[in-house]
């Protein structure tokens, strides 16, 4: 089960690509902080050489068998054992490839965006710091070491949220997704030692194995399967735990691109699809694991349809298409999940960063403001958000359709038709409010005349590069869609003959509607959620779901728990020890009268008495 | 094992001496926190050291909470060295001799 760990080509390929940014981030915080431009080189430089390296593993793992597991004894003893290591297969090195190219493109665009900030190399060190523990979480061979990297990845996200500490608004969101995810993360914690305790061993190969699920109840299993969930719903940002995402926008953009939307927040989905052996053994929780995606999915794409503020637009993109990938794996197709996982990640990064490049020129989130800014004007991003937004409604030869379409075709293989009606309506919204912000700003009204120049050609190209090769790459993943499946060892699910018109219909009736709405030249530019007041302050208040955790809050926790330990802090436990002291006081008195005064005499004192009565034991 | 255990147990011996000697001679109170850290990981080196030596795991967990209990004492005992600091102005522990008058 466990192989030793041979110093081989592999072995070592992994190691430099997890161990340099590592290395970085302990250089750039101990030792050259206050060099700017040296930290970011060698921050960009080490996720380089990670992101090569772990391009070449994939390469030349490409036609592997079986998994490769490099793992050590890390504690152990009769009742179970930890093991540590590394553990590739072909779902975490699709992942590793993907969290190192991407962190290398918005580390470079990262040079644009937060050019002349005061925490400049407390920025890059930050970011090192999450290319270390992102690339370990999609490698970690047992189930704790992944949990271990888990929490670090959300340090990483909690820190770069409140990156700018002295808005309160920032260290109040950071403060919100680190509670919120520490959530579920207890729930996970507590399923992992759940099975630690049962199984002896928690290493992925041995929990997907066929004898781990033998070996439990099947009621002890959905409760395991759904503890771990609750990680997954905290992480993923899914009903009920979704509130946190948007307010994690305070960051800068390139973390909101980086963290929130390609990355760490799909963690999640791939610990399901990491786990998905495992999970389909307990239907019953698999179904509450769809039913969790679904209303996350429609829940957030309504939120999404009524926000004026771009970045927050994508975060409930997010959520809906990191519902629609737990949807795809809860229907039961892992090769679904993980392949809106891979596709997502690359064009919601992209849509992130293009938001960004209008953020930093014109200082604004307000996509109004931006449109009549003359947003238009910059090009590269209009162009490639025009790009990423169609690939996130599903059009095709895009990427997005490729992979949605998987998803819904699990969806309609499923008995009850409610989950594939949804997954369409998705389909709708997600158009819907994809082409919201794209026509609000390609169509600007009373334009501002402003002759926007920009300042710094070189520093507007490192944040347009990035933007030029992710959009090829959203254009061009679509088409490997049966390698990676072929890669992925998953089938590809059977697809229907009608449901690739109907789907394409469902995309291009949203994308025309939000024309009809926000696009012609005698548009409205007011929505139809937006007309009915109720229905908009509903959904832009989030579902009340903000307001139901601060009356929970204050109800149950303070109302029930807090004030009456209070109570019991002050009165009984101040108080005794307050009566203790005086005792203690008292009889310090009588006593001061035996006592040298000399701290050290005491000391040895004490020393010889404890020796002597040591000594006793033996010598009696 | 590799190293013998023997050796283990003299080293864990001869650290918790040099953290006794540091207790017994330095006159500055924050030295003499420092002295009995160093004490208390003589104590979880035997911990350790016995747990492999005997295989058991318990050995091990004591560890963990002989470090968090290592960690505690500092704090506590370095929010003490500053309480005493602001009362008598120095952190000679010869100097803290007033509970005698």
């Amino acid at each position: 089960m466990t192989s030793t760990a041979p110093m081989d080509l592999t072995f070592l390929t992994t190691a430099v690509a997890v161990g340099l940014p590592f290395f970085a981030f302990l250089t750039i915080m101990i030792f050259i902080r206050a060099y700017p431009r040296l930290s970011a080189a060698l921050s960009i430089g080490s996720v380089g050489v990670s992101m090569v390296a772990a391009l070449s593993l994939l390469f030349r793992l490409w036609s592997v068998q079986h998994p490769i597991e490099y793992s050590g004894l890390w504690l152990g003893g009769e009742e179970f054992s930890l093991f540590f290591g590394f553990l590739l297969d072909p779902s975490s090195l699709l992942m590793f490839a993907l969290v190192g190219v991407i962190s290398l493109l918005v580390q470079i665009y990262s040079l644009g965006y937060m050019k002349g900030d005061p925490g400049f190399s407390r920025y890059y060190a930050f970011q090192s710091l999450f290319a270390w523990s992102m690339l370990s979480l999609t490698i970690s061979s047992s189930l704790i070491q992944l949990y271990i990297f888990w929490e670090l990845v959300g340090l990483c996200s909690y820190l770069l949220i409140g990156f700018w500490y002295e808005k309160f608004s920032a260290t109040q969101a950071g403060k919100k997704a680190f509670v919120m995810t520490r959530l579920g993360d207890a729930a996970f914690f507590l399923g992992a030692l759940l099975l630690l305790l049962h199984l002896g061993n928690v290493s992925i190969l041995e929990i997907n194995g066929p004898s781990a699920a033998n070996r439990l109840s099947p009621a002890f299993l959905t409760v395991c399967v759904l503890l771990i969930f609750g990680g997954i719903v905290g992480k993923s940002a899914q009903f009920p735990l979704l509130t946190w995402l948007p307010d994690a926008m305070e960051g800068p953009t390139p973390v909101s691109a980086l963290l929130h939307s390609a990355t760490m927040v799909a963690a999640g989905a791939f610990l399901f699809a990491r786990l998905f052996p495992f999970f389909s053994h307990s239907p019953a929780a698999m179904t509450v694991c769809l039913a969790v995606g679904t209303i996350s999915m429609l829940m957030a794409s309504t939120m999404a349809m009524v926000e004026r503020d771009i970045k927050k637009v994508w975060a409930y993109s997010t959520i809906s298409q990191l519902g629609y990938m737990v949807m795809g794996l809860a229907a039961g197709s892992s090769f679904a999940g993980l392949f809106h996982l891979a596709t997502h990640a690359i064009f919601k990064a992209l849509l992130f960063l293009c938001a960004g490049v209008w953020i930093h020129y014109f200082e604004t989130n307000d996509m109004y403001e931006i449109s009549s800014k003359n947003g238009r004007s910059l090009k590269i991003p209009l162009f490639c958000t025009v790009l990423a937004a169609a690939s996130l409604s599903g059009l095709p030869p895009l990427s997005g359709y490729f992979s949605k379409e998987t998803i819904l075709s699990v969806l309609l293989q499923k008995d009850n038709p409610l989950w594939f009606v949804a997954g369409l309506l998705g389909v709708f919204m997600t158009a819907y409010y994809a082409f919201r912000p794209v026509f609000i700003v390609l169509f600007p009204r009373n334009l501002e005349q402003s002759s926007h120049e920009i300042p710094n050609k070189a520093l507007y190209w490192a944040m347009a590069c990035p933007l030029i090769l992710l959009s090829a790459m959203t254009a061009g993943l679509g088409f490997f869609e049966d390698s990676l499946s072929g890669f992925l060892r998953t089938p590809l699910p059977q697809e229907r003959g009608w449901l690739l018109p109907a789907s394409v219909a469902v995309g291009l009736f949203g994308v025309l509607l939000t024309w009809y709405e926000f696009g012609r030249r005698t548009a409205p530019r007011i929505g139809f959620v937006e007309r009915y007041a109720p229905v908009k302050t509903f959904f832009l208040k989030r579902w009340l779901l903000d307001d139901l955790y601060a009356y929970l809050l204050k109800t149950v926790i303070y109302r029930i728990f807090a004030e009456p330990l209070t109570r019991n802090d002050r009165r009984v436990i101040d108080g005794g020890i307050k009566e203790f002291c005086r005792f203690t006081v008292s009889s310090g008195r009588v006593f001061s009268h035996v006592q040298a005064g000399l701290l050290r005499f005491n000391l040895m004192v004490l020393f010889v008495i404890l020796t002597l009565v040591g000594l006793s034991f033996f010598l009696l | 094992m590799i190293v013998p255990f023997n050796h283990v147990f003299m080293l864990a011996g001869a650290v918790f001496f040099l953290g006794l000697i540091c207790i017994f001679t330095r006159r500055n109170l924050i030295m003499t926190l420092i002295g009995i850290e160093v004490m208390m990981n003589a104590a979880a080196i035997v911990f350790v050291a016995s747990a492999v030596h005997w295989n058991r795991l318990e050995g091990q967990a004591f560890v963990l909470f002989i470090i968090g209990v290592a960690a505690t004492e500092v704090a506590v005992g370095l929010a003490l060295v500053v309480a005493a600091h602001r009362v008598t102005g120095s952190v000679d522990p010869d100097r803290y001799n007033f509970l005698k008058w």
